[in-house]
């Protein structure tokens, strides 16, 4: 008889080799994290966790034997908030010395850890469990009965303990829930992990999180710059389809904590930072700030008991503002969900008194002008310092939990002078019901696809060099070798062709159709290609194209505004100056005259029928466009079809 | 390998009397920002490519796009290789004469079930995969649904009718005989007393020895093809051939041992007759039952006694018996010639004798001290046993003592 006994079966999830790559992005913000994984179709879907939330706070909490995780923990803060560890993320890496100290009592307090010099870390209170019985003797015989003593029998209750847990064990335990949620909902192990890091981390502090990650048991495949992670589902096929591939991005993260903008220039798929800015004085909790002192005025005024909050004081009222906190995420989520009120129920919020308040959309965004007005502000700011103007971004995509709001898009839209038709996701109408452009998932799905790419490149001899570039793991040397990697030369000014001629009912002030082809800000080298259409005389046939060198600017002018059709009852108005509108046009000189393409076309097609072509002869033209790193031309023109005419253009490199 | 942006643009005709201005030999691109002044982020394909333009082909689109092209191509040989591999070569692509689609499925059990399924060139040897291939394949080209809408209809007296009334036939046909194949018992079964195995069998195992010599047939082309026919059936793979005319002594008498030991899986179930349906009568089906039973083992006893008749037929006409016989006789005739002078040759012999006998006595002593030695170890673990449950006892005993 064998004494060992065998499990029938394990519970652990088996390790399988399906066609599903089980790879997990992770955004791993300071106040929430999401994940994201592959579906079988290879779209990253951003996925709930056990508790049903795609938005996990950073939270731990302890609590006698037990551990809470995410949103469960953050529900600790009310009674429970000196064993509740939250806003750990930005102190990884970090020395104890390095960090504010503050005197924020909301969660547990960050103290010097005792053994480990100069290393932040939290204290909180356990239970530790119970010591278990004595083991089980392998001999059944009656001499290992225990002899009577006097001793009483050990105690089988848990013991009160204090446990220390530096940042950097905080940081492995809360991935390890988070890849525990992914393995759960995927049934598989994972085989690695994308992770964003904030653009304001050191190199100390990527690798620390790499560490942590590492061990909490995932293989990092890449750390991603949530800028860079936003990119990777902004150029996915899912979001970019039938967008233009050359845009400048301006994408906004307002988190809780803080505000980041990122200029981007995104062409052709190749993305590169403009210019960025990072705000920590606005955020979220600005916004939810001025939420619950509203809510705990309603309060008042509806009780008659004083609720004094943000900044509270005396334990009732951070209490109250604790249930607060937790019950206008709520609120915010129906703000931005839908265009009707939005309640806000808490039972016992003070003194035993429940409290149930609306709020509509149009007094929120009243309420959360102020930081509105500052972002916009930023943007503006950001776009200054940048030297482009409001009107040439092609595009804004929002990211983070507080950026679902309509109204920060109204008012940035509005405030900074973007273009009216600019895109954004609340005009495409993907914000909401899992759409592309859900500014809470952006991150974790760019993530999962980034995974996807790299854990997709081949494994041969050849593509050694190119995995490195990726893995910056333990590299050392940190952003050297990255610039070195990724740096690159960016063209100056915007090249294109103008096919001479005037079009009906159309006034150019270049002298016919400009087809811009490389756009400034592209990354060398660069190859586009372009294909359009051309009328062509009907005796000569011949095709010309001038190649130009533009410069691209914004030209504003000011227009009265039609006086409105007052109705006759408001007479006051009419007093009113007429209000003169700025109205910015985008214009382009040529600047550089580089050459001209001239040939006899071959493949002219005569239009049959009635419509108003009809009797014209037209022609597909393919241009291609080489700008070589050095800065040299290349121009190619060809009829598209067999046996089409050809010409070229050679520009060589500027400084020869 | 470069996209293509199609751009919703009609340019203009050229005016008439254009002239290009004139580009001055000076005149160049602004210059790029330096090196270094925008840092690309590390996302998405076209960084993956950009970094492999620089990385390996320093930036030059025509080696990359050579590269990528030679990339592919031989992603697509490698996929044309597996592809091959994959190929069912033309499995189940045979050709269905009309007296095949015109079978009745209620006489399944008649039906040639490799030809309903393509599988004739197969028979017994197509793989389950290729049975499933070919399922697949016919399936797709007979399936009611499809048919209905193929079939050619006529027009009589204005009103269109179809014809072919018996849309599904050939298709439960198929259904029948997917299931017969795919079933290990019943394809078993039906490859005992496959058609064209019986058929083949007739025409090959009708030779007796008479005709043999009166045809003066060939040995090997008559008998071998006759083995390779029944060596299906063997339990025992692979199957001695009959060989060629210079086998050795052993070969030969191999290849009779076997097949005088021959191991057959061959069974008669295929054609035992049903159970009267109707019938609720637990006699009749006993009585049915019985007789099946009885009718399998009679099918079966012939079928070995014909095997076996085969086997005595080509004993006896097998040449290479009679040359080892002839050897044997001219070996032990030029041993005698030998031994003519002196007596050792057949004293030689007696020790040969004497030898043999004394290995098969050492053989019979070792068997029995095994035998010996296996009852000892019997014995001593019994007791063993003994002794445990004694000393289980007794402990039990003492604690309930205590």
């Amino acid at each position: 008889m064998s004494a060992k006994l065998q499990p029938n079966g394990s519970a652990e999830a088996p390790v399988e080799n399906t066609s599903q790559l089980s790879i997990v992005g992770i955004n791993f913000g300071n106040s929430y994290a999401s994940i994201a994984v592959l579906t079988k179709e290879g779209e990253a879907e951003c996925i709930a966790n056990e508790d049903g939330e795609r938005q996990i706070a950073c939270a731990i909490s302890f609590l006698g034997e037990e551990i809470y995780y995410g949103n469960q923990a953050t529900h600790q803060l009310v009674k429970n908030s000196q064993n509740t560890i939250m806003g750990f993320r930005n102190l990884l890496g970090k020395k104890f010395s390095e960090i504010p100290q503050s005197q924020d009592t909301k969660s547990a307090p960050v103290i010097q850890h005792p053994d480990i010099a100069d290393e932040p870390a939290y204290k909180v209170q356990i239970l530790q469990p119970a010591p278990s019985p004595l083991p089980q003797s392998t001999h059944t015989s009656n001499l290992n009965t225990p002899a009577a003593s006097h001793a009483p029998t050990p105690r089988s209750e848990p013991v009160p303990a204090e446990r220390i847990l530096s940042v950097f064990e905080v940081t492995t335990m809360f991935i390890a829930n988070l890849v525990e949620s992914a393995e759960d909902f995927l049934g598989t192990k994972i085989q690695g992990a994308v992770l964003t890091v904030p653009a304001t981390f050191t190199d100390t502090q990527k690798e620390a999180l790499e560490k942590a990650a590492s061990a909490a048991g995932v293989h990092v495949l890449q750390l991603l710059d949530e800028a860079a992670a936003a990119v990777a589902t902004t150029t996915s096929e899912q979001w970019a389809e039938g967008a233009p591939p050359d845009r400048t991005q301006l994408i906004v993260d307002l988190g809780a904590s803080s505000l980041t903008l990122t200029l981007l220039s995104l062409r052709a798929g190749l993305a590169f930072v403009l210019a960025s800015s990072h705000s920590p004085n606005i955020s979220g909790t600005q916004i939810d700030d001025t939420l619950i002192k509203f809510f705990a005025a309603d309060f008042t005024k509806k009780t008659k008991t004083p609720l004094a909050v943000c900044p509270s004081t005396g334990v009732a009222d951070t209490r109250a503002e604790a249930r607060l906190r937790l019950a206008i995420e709520h609120t915010k989520r129906t703000i931005s969900a839908s265009p009707g009120a939005a309640t806000c129920s808490i039972e016992s919020l003070k003194d035993g008194l429940d409290y149930t308040g609306a709020i509509n959309r149009m007094r929120f965004d009243l309420l959360a002008h102020p930081i509105y007005t500052a972002a916009a502000s930023a943007a503006s700011a950001l776009l200054a310092s940048a030297g482009i103007d409001a009107h040439l971004v092609d595009e804004l995509v929002y990211v983070g939990g507080n950026a679902s709001l309509p109204g920060l898009d109204e008012a940035l839209v509005l405030q900074a002078g973007f273009r009216e038709d600019v895109e954004t996701p609340f005009a495409r109408g993907v914000v909401t019901g899992g759409g592309v452009g859900d500014p809470t998932t952006v991150l974790a799905r760019g993530c999962a696809v980034q995974g996807a790419l790299v854990a997709g490149i081949p494994a041969g001899e050849e593509y050694v060099a190119v995995r490195e570039a990726y893995a910056r793991a333990g590299d050392g040397d940190g952003g050297e070798g990255e610039a070195k990697r990724n740096g690159v030369r960016a063209t100056g000014k915007t090249v294109g062709v103008l096919v001479p001629g005037a079009v009906e009912g159309v006034v150019s002030e270049l002298g016919g159709v400009w087809v811009p082809v490389v756009h400034r800000e592209t990354a060398l080298p660069a190859r586009r290609t372009v294909r359009f259409d051309v009328e062509l005389d009907e005796g000569t046939k011949v095709l010309a194209l001038e190649v130009w060198e533009v410069n691209e600017s914004v030209r504003v002018e000011k227009v009265t505004a039609p006086p409105f059709e007052a109705d006759d009852d408001d007479d006051e108005d009419e007093e009113e100056e007429p209000e003169e509108v700025e109205v910015k046009f985008h214009v382009v000189n040529k600047e550089v005259f580089l050459g001209a393409v001239q040939m006899q076309s071959l493949l002219g097609i005569q239009t049959k029928g009635k419509g108003k072509d009809a009797g014209k002869w037209f022609t597909t033209l393919e241009v291609q466009f080489v700008v070589e790193t050095t800065g040299a031309l290349k121009v190619d023109v060809k009829e598209v079809g067999e046996g089409g005419a050809t010409g070229s253009l050679r520009v060589p490199a500027p400084g020869s | 390998m470069a996209t293509v942006q199609t751009l919703p643009i009609t340019a203009p005709a050229l005016p008439k009397g254009y002239t290009p201005p004139v580009a001055s030999s000076s005149s160049r691109l602004t210059a790029p920002h330096p090196s270094g002044h925008r840092i690309l982020l590390p996302v998405g394909h076209a960084h993956l490519n950009h970094l492999r333009l620089a990385l390996h082909h320093a930036h030059d689109f025509d080696s990359f796009d050579a590269h990528i092209a030679s990339e592919r191509e031989a992603k697509e040989k490698l996929l044309a290789a597996e592809g091959a591999a994959e190929d069912d070569h033309g499995v189940g692509d045979e050709e269905e004469p009309e007296d095949l689609l015109a079978l009745d499925p209620k006489e399944w059990k008649k039906q040639d079930h490799y030809a309903v399924l393509g599988l004739s060139k197969f028979r017994y040897q197509a793989t389950a995969e290729q049975i499933k291939i070919a399922h697949r394949k016919k399936v797709l080209k007979h399936h009611p649904d499809k048919k209905a809408s193929n079939s050619p209809n006529e027009t009589i007296l204005g009103i269109n009718v179809n014809q072919n009334t018996n849309d599904d036939a050939f298709f439960k046909c198929i259904q029948k005989a997917h299931e017969v194949l795919t079933n290990a018992e019943k394809r078993r079964q039906f490859d005992s007393v496959d058609p064209a195995f019986l058929e083949s069998e007739e025409d090959l195992t009708l030779i007796t020895a008479t005709e043999f010599k009166n045809k003066k047939l060939d040995f090997f082309k008559t008998f071998a093809p006759i083995f390779e026919l029944y060596s299906r059936f063997s339990r025992v793979q692979p199957v001695p051939g009959l060989g060629k005319l210079d086998a050795t002594k052993a070969e030969v008498e191999g290849f009779y041992d076997f097949w005088y030991n021959f191991d057959s899986w061959r069974s008669f179930e295929w054609w035992d007759k049903e159970v009267n349906e109707g019938s609720d009568s637990r006699d009749d089906k006993r009585y049915t039952e019985k007789k099946n039973k009885s009718e399998r083992a009679r099918r079966k006893k012939e079928d070995t006694a014909k095997l076996r008749g085969l086997v005595d037929l080509t004993l006896s006409l097998d040449p290479r018996i009679k040359l080892i016989k002839q050897q044997e006789k001219e070996a032990r005739e030029a041993k005698k010639a030998a031994a003519q002078p002196g007596k050792p040759p057949n004293k030689t012999k007696a020790q040969e004798e004497e030898e043999k006998k004394k290995a098969e006595e050492e053989a019979k002593k070792k068997e029995e001290e095994e035998k010996a030695a296996r009852a000892e170890a019997k014995k001593a673990k019994a007791a063993a046993a003994n002794a445990a449950k004694k000393a289980r006892r007794q402990q039990r005993a003492a604690e309930e003592g205590a």
